[in-house]
């Protein structure tokens, strides 16, 4: 379903985007098309272009080549402040010099807006960021969680087409983040600003976003909804960048894998030399010799091992097996009063064939 | 800024050192109320006779006056040439922008009799010689790499993401410029003119070869004055000098702050 969208045009369109420094790509022909209205989260390790092709879109570094088109209109070789775009950076880039109301007034005053109806209209925003009685205030005498808001109100009062975040959330404790997730979320829905978040953050890219660009060396690998990411990652750098994963090597024939000495079965059909992937929660560990879990009798694969390490996570305890020549994580929730399984038991671990996701070696 | 103990030893140390630099300057102060026709220390009477001398000596107003009124058209010209090169050579990254910084702060590493020398033979040929415009120009030549050097260093010191969100925001390069990159930069601009100004007012070897019996500034003449009488009335003049030093200094201070302005 997810796919079908991105085939439409979007009210964001990027084409073949580009951006090469001298020996360089920074962004490799990324293409994609964004609705109205989607938040749409561009995820991946620094480096990987996201930022680059943020402040592409917002004019602030100049295209290779490829085109970006809002609603219709190319604004590929538009200056920065012709673009109509909103742009909240890590650094809150709030001016120093002038006061909270002037800061968020001052999109309007380059609109020609009144004065008395940009001052009205700036409080609003103010207020929608939670920020009253703040107005007089010089940005240096906030804290950085409501310079932050100070800037979505600024990015927001201009009703901008196209609502451009750049890591906002970077330079906030772990505390202020959650709750500046919620908040930013809560407005973009309830104004419907088409909008781009550009994050290293996992967590933040599922959990606020309507979709999610994984980006990697410049490249576009997948666009989809969290789930289409996490269920069904399209590449082994998906598979491993969203969420946490085993890796096996092995070697296809057809739909049966053979992993060190387990013979598994996967999805699909494929030959040669392959990574297969599994989520360390989705596997099911049972004593050797224990009767399995029967998942509804849905097709399994298993694997024995021999359990290595426990770590306790509070909530979670994290087995290292020794498979073979492979390690595998699994995970367990905690229930309070059990009693860990000892290093050295012999264990069975038990997935669905559903659950294990393959790809080509070396991808 | 910083709250940390200060040794003994480097307050005592700090001591001599501020002992050894005011030393001249508290000299100065009471040898110019002195009542004597020669300079001495500790003077044998007390008058303000060498102030009353200054007023009447009207070759020294006339310098006073020539001087600050050079060092104030240097100081506007300075800020205004200085300013857009700054802007070109720091954001604009014009091609060759570090060559051009370098030619334009090369006078500073010649010694000025040289440059003096060099300026004397051009003006010569060109009939500036003993002029005000030509006084301004050879004083532009000291000041501008001064101007410059703070001008740039405080403008790579700004972040340009301000300028970019205001960009975002709806404003021209200009707008940009003129709300937000150029009240940043004041303290920068503070710096800038009191530096050029100072530079300029104090200038004396250049001076010395430009200027003439009809055209000359403070320093030449107190120069000139020296060289045949050591009457106290160059305290005096001193003392005045040092008096308008302090006035540009707390008018920095006021309006920008000191530490900020030249410390950072």
């Amino acid at each position: 379903m997810g796919t079908a969208q991105t085939m439409q045009p979007g009210f964001l369109s990027i084409r073949s985007l580009t951006k090469r420094y001298d020996t360089m790509v920074a962004v490799d022909t990324l293409t994609l098309e964004i609705p109205k209205g989607e938040l749409v989260a561009f995820l991946g390790p620094s480096g990987c272009g996201k930022s680059t092709s943020l402040r592409m879109i917002a004019g602030l570094c100049p295209v290779t080549s490829g085109t970006i088109s809002i609603d219709g209109k190319d604004v590929t070789r538009l200056a920065p402040y012709r673009r109509d775009i909103g742009l909240v950076f890590q650094s809150y880039a709030l001016f120093p010099h002038m006061t909270v109301l002037k800061n968020v007034m001052f999109g309007l005053e380059m609109r020609k807006v009144p004065v008395a109806e940009a001052e009205r209209r700036a409080r609003e925003a103010i207020a929608l960021v939670r920020l009253e009685g703040r107005e007089d205030r010089k940005p240096a005498q906030l804290s950085g969680g409501q310079q932050q808001r100070v800037a979505l109100a600024r990015a927001l009062v201009i009703q901008p087409s196209i609502l451009l975040f750049d890591e906002p959330l970077s330079n906030l404790d772990a505390k202020l983040r959650d709750e500046m997730r919620a908040e930013i979320r809560r407005i973009q829905k309830r104004l419907g600003i088409t909008s781009i978040f550009v994050t290293h953050d996992q967590v933040e890219a599922l959990s606020m976003c309507d979709k999610v660009a994984v980006l990697n060396g410049g490249r576009l690998e997948q666009i989809g909804t969290p789930g289409d990411l996490y269920e069904r990652p399209a590449t082994a750098f998906v598979a491993s960048f969203v969420g946490r994963t085993n890796r096996l090597s092995g070697v296809a024939e057809g739909d049966r894998i053979s992993v060190g000495g387990a013979a598994l079965r996967a999805p699909g059909s494929r030959r040669g030399n392959v990574d297969l992937m599994v989520r360390p929660h989705r596997m099911i560990m049972t004593p050797a010799g224990d009767k399995g879990p029967d998942f509804d009798g849905e097709p399994l694969n298993s694997i024995g091992g021999e359990i290595r390490d426990v770590y306790y996570a509070g909530d979670i305890l994290n087995y290292e097996i020794q498979a073979g020549d492979q390690i595998i994580s699994v995970e367990r929730a905690t229930t309070g009063g059990e009693t860990p399984m000892a290093s050295g038991s012999p264990v069975t671990l038990t997935w669905r064939v559903a659950d294990t996701l393959v790809f080509g070696a070396g991808q | 800024m910083e709250d940390r103990p200060v040794s003994p030893a480097l307050k005592i140390a700090a001591f001599v050192m501020f002992a050894f630099l005011l030393a001249p300057v508290l000299l100065v102060v009471p040898i110019s109320f002195s009542a004597d026709s020669y300079m001495s220390f500790p003077p044998s009477g007390w008058s303000l006779r060498w102030y009353i001398e200054l007023m009447d000596n009207s070759r020294m107003i006339g310098a006073l006056g020539t001087s600050t009124l050079l060092a104030v058209i240097v100081m506007v010209l300075a800020m205004v040439i200085a300013l857009p090169a700054a802007y070109a050579i720091v954001r604009m990254r014009v091609i060759g922008g570090e060559a051009l910084l370098a030619l334009f702060t090369a006078p500073l590493l010649l010694p000025t009799i040289v440059l003096g020398l060099a300026i004397l033979i051009v003006f010569a040929g060109a009939g500036l010689l003993a002029t005000f415009p030509g006084l301004v120009i050879a004083h532009l030549i000291i000041v501008l790499p001064y101007a410059l050097r703070v001008l740039t260093t405080s403008l790579s010191g700004l972040p340009i993401i301000m300028e970019e969100a205001a960009s975002t925001l709806g404003a021209s390069p200009l707008t940009v410029f003129r709300r937000i990159t150029l009240p940043m930069m004041m303290p920068g601009m503070v710096a800038t003119a009191a530096l050029s100004f100072l530079v300029s007012f104090d200038e004396a070897v250049i001076s010395l070869f430009l200027t003439g019996p009809r055209i000359t500034t403070l320093p030449v003449a107190l120069y000139q004055h020296v060289e045949n009488q050591a009457d106290p009335l160059v305290a005096a003049v001193s003392v005045l000098l040092i008096v308008l030093t302090l006035a540009v200094v707390l008018i920095v201070d006021r309006t920008a702050g000191l530490t900020k302005t030249f410390v950072k």
